[in-house]
């Protein structure tokens, strides 16, 4: 019944109604935005802030052109969740355009609501408390209302072009996280712990992930000493750039160094596990990635360190920004590699190479007999899979400018596994989608979680309530988060398009239930 | 029960029929899947016909080669002892030492072995199973107040190892069918990797349950003092009644298993259904049973390993089974997996090598040393010492 009360109201050729009012709401969102961003940098700034955030405006502009603007967006967002009753009002049951098209629905209303309820939390009831770091409250509101109008614009827009939506899911997705992503460290500008986790957790593990991705995703080998070629790029960068063997390289150049040996390393341990088949594959690179840490933590050759690994390495310097100074510049460069490599991966995943690892991950002996090169093809997977590890480990150690081994334990593999495996292996999308959501919970939640308890515990006078560590969770967090999304949704939240293709048509070929585990 | 018609590639069934080595050394079959030796070489064998000469020859002579490389090893140790002109008495502590080692990694790794060779899963979670069983052993231990009633005389002690070891071998057999009820038997038909990664996802989750009930610290056995009468000396090397006992009950228990499952009904459809789930499905063999009769038997063993663990070390940690879960699970790959012979020998193999290894280039090599055996054994002979060589398709 409550189906089809939200059925969405289609005439009679099947197309959807009042598209029009509905792109006439998004570009005014859109627009809004825009003037909230754009509107302060001509008003004068109140109290010496910052002044271009959307408290700025609904303080400082004289006419209270702010507070309507907040409010108008308010309004729009309530019509986009009351959309499906008021469709019904006018038409009622006159076909559908399918399942996908709820599912854009709902995933615009709740994106909206959810970052409300966000705000809501984050302004109503931990107001007191230093949410974002050590801030006022005044910073609090600023960031609640920014991500309050990204969540109805963001809202607004899907919902508006819904018909574009679907046809171009990706492209929307890039759209709408682009913004979010880029203006980050400016909505948070006062809280800088929150740029440190946007560029120390979820930008390097997206990069971790997304070439994991390839290994894994596109060409089916399950990897599971991933972090040894992050901690290859990370110690190569380290020990090329800081006092410990008096080397100042460039860490410009490094960034590639670090790269190309991980891509190095990578094949020369894809080479030896060409003939091996997927757990015992999996293995072999445990153990691989168990004696990197091991080496490292053993000094070897005088090369790592020991136990203490190496420290103060040096910061990435361009023109006169310094990047130690603040950690949104580390955002920024990594967004823009996040960005690229993302692009690249995308163009490697439609080429023939990217058409091969397919194959190759459903029927090796069909792809060999094709003609592939199964050698150099799942080589190559290794080797652009290891590549991007090791550029973000370099990434890494520049920017904690100290590296120990206990970085880049087995945690390290199993925290990107469970990313792609969260987010839809194969789908690069997912991928992103799946680092966002755990890294802000294990590297944020879990961490902020304890600070709150305590504050909780303390207000309401439950001491057993301080005690507890949150942050001992995070294990179990990642075991559950493996089990319960392969028992029950193997392809992940956002799952790759031959599995989508799979739940839809209900096709059961063999050929891609070979795939459901490793698409 | 759909899930069994539809098993995804049962795997070609076990290996030729009538193959004397098979009925000698096996007694679970090496499962089918291991890949073969491929008469086609790849990757640098194919560039290089030299290094495909000697990849193959490493690969054929490969016993020989590991049981030499042990050999020169221990004559190193003998060596260095010598230079304190101390040969024989730290070849002979050290030799004690692997036992002991050797004996629990071959008791866990008969937990592996048994569960690829059944359901052709490694099953990630065993070393955490092996770890449970110690935080079990610990908490049976105080419940009952074993260790008041050990301290108390011979008799008191063996009461209290006859309470202590059914009790928590059945605890953690339990757990282990758990385990596999929740976590495994809904993707037996899955595609391969899919259980894997669910394994990780036990494992870790078991790690974070130890980590939370039990902290981060080291926490002590208070078991240690249990045995601590010393035996005999031998050629300056003192053995006490904690090794031999750590060594007897490994080979007690592996005898015992290799009994139950010649000789069983329950071992017989176990062994049939690790040849041919289908098969054995069609003669009317309950194979869900059976699989967690499987689960039940190899984790009841890490639960005596645990056990014995914790009578030889004063500490257990929250993530000790992690790297000793490896180390185990490389003993049972040495042996050839799906082979519980093998898994005692690779157990015994893997000590010998981690304690020798260890003290011939120092101690914190030992497990990188093993981990980088678990590699070359992968790379040069996947099916292990015993393992029996099967073609099948990729």
């Amino acid at each position: 019944m409550l189906r089809r009360i939200l059925r969405p109201a289609t005439s009679a050729s099947g197309e959807v109604q009042g598209g029009m009012v509905w792109w006439l709401l998004a570009v005014a969102a859109a627009l809004m935005l825009l003037v909230g961003w754009l509107l302060p940098w001509f008003l004068e700034p109140v109290s010496g802030g910052v002044g271009f955030s959307p408290q700025d405006v609904v303080v400082s502009s004289p006419t209270g052109i702010g507070t309507i603007l907040v409010y108008v967006l308010g309004v729009t967002m309530l019509i986009l969740v009351l959309s499906p009753i008021a469709e019904l009002a006018f038409r009622f049951r006159k076909g559908t355009l399918g399942p996908r098209w709820d599912r854009v629905r709902f995933a615009a209303a709740g994106t909206g609501l959810l970052l409300t309820v966000l705000v809501w939390l984050l302004v109503r009831i931990i107001q007191e408390e230093p949410l974002f770091g050590p801030v006022d409250s005044h910073t609090i509101t600023n960031s609640a209302v920014w991500l309050t109008m990204y969540g109805y614009g963001v809202a607004a827009v899907v919902y508006g072009a819904r018909e574009w939506v679907l046809m171009h899911p990706n492209l929307t997705f890039g759209a709408s996280a682009l913004p979010f992503g880029a203006l980050l460290p400016v909505m948070f500008h006062q809280a800088p712990d929150f740029v440190l986790w946007g560029a120390q957790d979820l930008a390097i593990y997206v990069l971790l992930a997304l070439g994991l991705n390839v290994v894994v995703g596109f060409a089916g080998l399950l990897d599971l000493g991933y972090a040894a070629f992050f901690a290859i790029g990370a110690y190569m960068c380290a020990s090329l750039a800081s006092p410990a063997h008096h080397l100042h390289l460039p860490l410009w150049a490094l960034l590639f160094i670090g790269a190309m040996v991980a891509a190095l390393f990578g094949a020369v341990l894809g080479a030896p596990t060409l003939r091996l088949r997927g757990d015992y594959l999996a293995i072999v690179t445990l153990g691989f990635g168990e004696i990197i840490p091991d080496l490292a933590t053993n000094d070897v050759g005088g090369f790592t360190g020991g136990p203490n690994g190496i420290s103060a390495i040096d910061q990435p310097q361009l023109g006169p920004i310094n990047f130690g100074t603040n950690p949104q510049w580390f955002y920024w460069s990594l967004l823009i590699v996040v960005i690229l490599v993302i692009i690249l991966l995308r163009n490697v995943e439609h080429s023939r190479m990217g058409r091969a690892w397919v194959a190759l991950r459903e029927d090796e002996v069909a792809a060999a007999a094709t003609g592939i090169n199964t050698t150099s093809t799942k080589l190559l997977a290794f080797a652009i899979g290891a590549s991007v590890s090791g550029f973000a480990g370099a990434f890494y150690g520049s920017m904690l400018t100290a590296i120990t081994p206990e970085a880049f334990l087995f945690q390290v593999s199993v925290t990107v596994l469970s990313i792609i495996v969260l987010g839809g292996i194969g789908n690069i999308i997912g991928v992103i989608v799946g680092s966002f959501v755990l890294t802000f919970v294990i590297y944020w939640v879990l961490q902020n979680l304890n600070e709150w308890s305590v504050t909780l515990g303390h207000t309401i006078n439950l001491p057993a309530l301080s005690n507890v560590n949150f942050t001992q969770y995070t294990y179990m967090i990642y075991g559950v988060a493996l089990v319960v999304m392969m028992l029950f949704r193997p392809g992940g939240l956002l799952p790759s398009r031959a599995r989508r293709v799979e739940l839809e048509t209900g096709i059961e070929s063999e050929s891609l239930a070979a795939v459901q585990g490793k698409a | 029960m759909n899930d069994e018609a539809g098993a995804g590639a049962p795997g070609g069934g076990g290996p030729a029929a009538g193959s004397l080595l098979q009925s000698t050394r096996a007694l679970l079959v090496a499962p089918a899947g291991l890949v073969p030796r491929v008469r086609r070489p790849t990757g640098a064998g194919r560039a290089i016909p030299v290094l495909r000469g000697m990849y193959r020859w490493a690969s054929g002579n490969f016993p020989a080669i590991l049981l030499l490389v042990i050999a020169l090893t221990v004559i190193g140790v003998f060596l260095q002892g010598q230079g304190h002109d101390q040969g024989l008495t730290l070849m002979g502590l050290q030799l004690r030492n692997a036992l002991v080692l050797g004996a629990i990694y071959a008791l866990v790794a008969i937990g592996y072995t048994m569960v690829y060779g059944i359901i052709e899963l490694i099953n990630f979670a065993h070393g955490d199973v092996f770890t449970a069983s110690g935080f079990y052993a610990i908490l049976i231990a105080t419940l009952f107040g074993l260790n008041g009633l050990a301290a108390g005389g011979p008799g008191g002690l063996v009461l209290a190892l006859l309470i202590l070891f059914p009790v928590v071998m059945l605890m953690s057999g339990l757990t282990g069918m758990i385990i596999e009820r929740v976590a495994y038997r809904r993707l037996r038909s899955s595609p391969r990797l899919a259980p894997l990664i669910t394994a990780i996802g036990v494992s870790f989750f078991l790690e974070g349950f130890m980590l939370t009930r039990a902290g981060p610290d080291n926490v002590p056995t208070g078991r240690s003092a249990w045995i601590t009468t010393h035996a005999f000396t031998f050629g300056g090397v003192s053995v006490s009644w904690k090794d031999i006992f750590v060594v007897a009950v490994a080979l007690g228990l592996m005898f015992a298993l290799g009994a139950f499952i010649r000789g069983t009904r329950l071992g017989k459809a176990m062994r049939s259904t690790a040849q041919d789930r289908d098969a054995a499905l069609l003669c009317g063999i309950n194979i869900n049973r059976t699989i967690s009769v499987t689960f039940f038997i190899g984790s009841a063993l890490a639960a005596a390993a645990a056990i014995v663990y914790t009578i030889n070390l004063e500490f257990i940690q929250w993530n000790l089974g992690y790297r000793l879960g490896i180390i185990a699970f490389t003993a049972a790959v040495l042996g050839g997996i799906g082979n519980i012979v093998g898994a005692g020998l690779g157990g015994f193999l893997i000590g010998a090598i981690y304690v020798f290894g260890g003290q011939l280039v120092g101690g914190e090599w030992s497990e990188a040393l093993i981990f980088a055996v678990l590699v070359i054994i992968l790379t040069f002979r996947p099916v292990g010492l015993l393992g029996v060589e099967v073609t099948t398709r990729a």
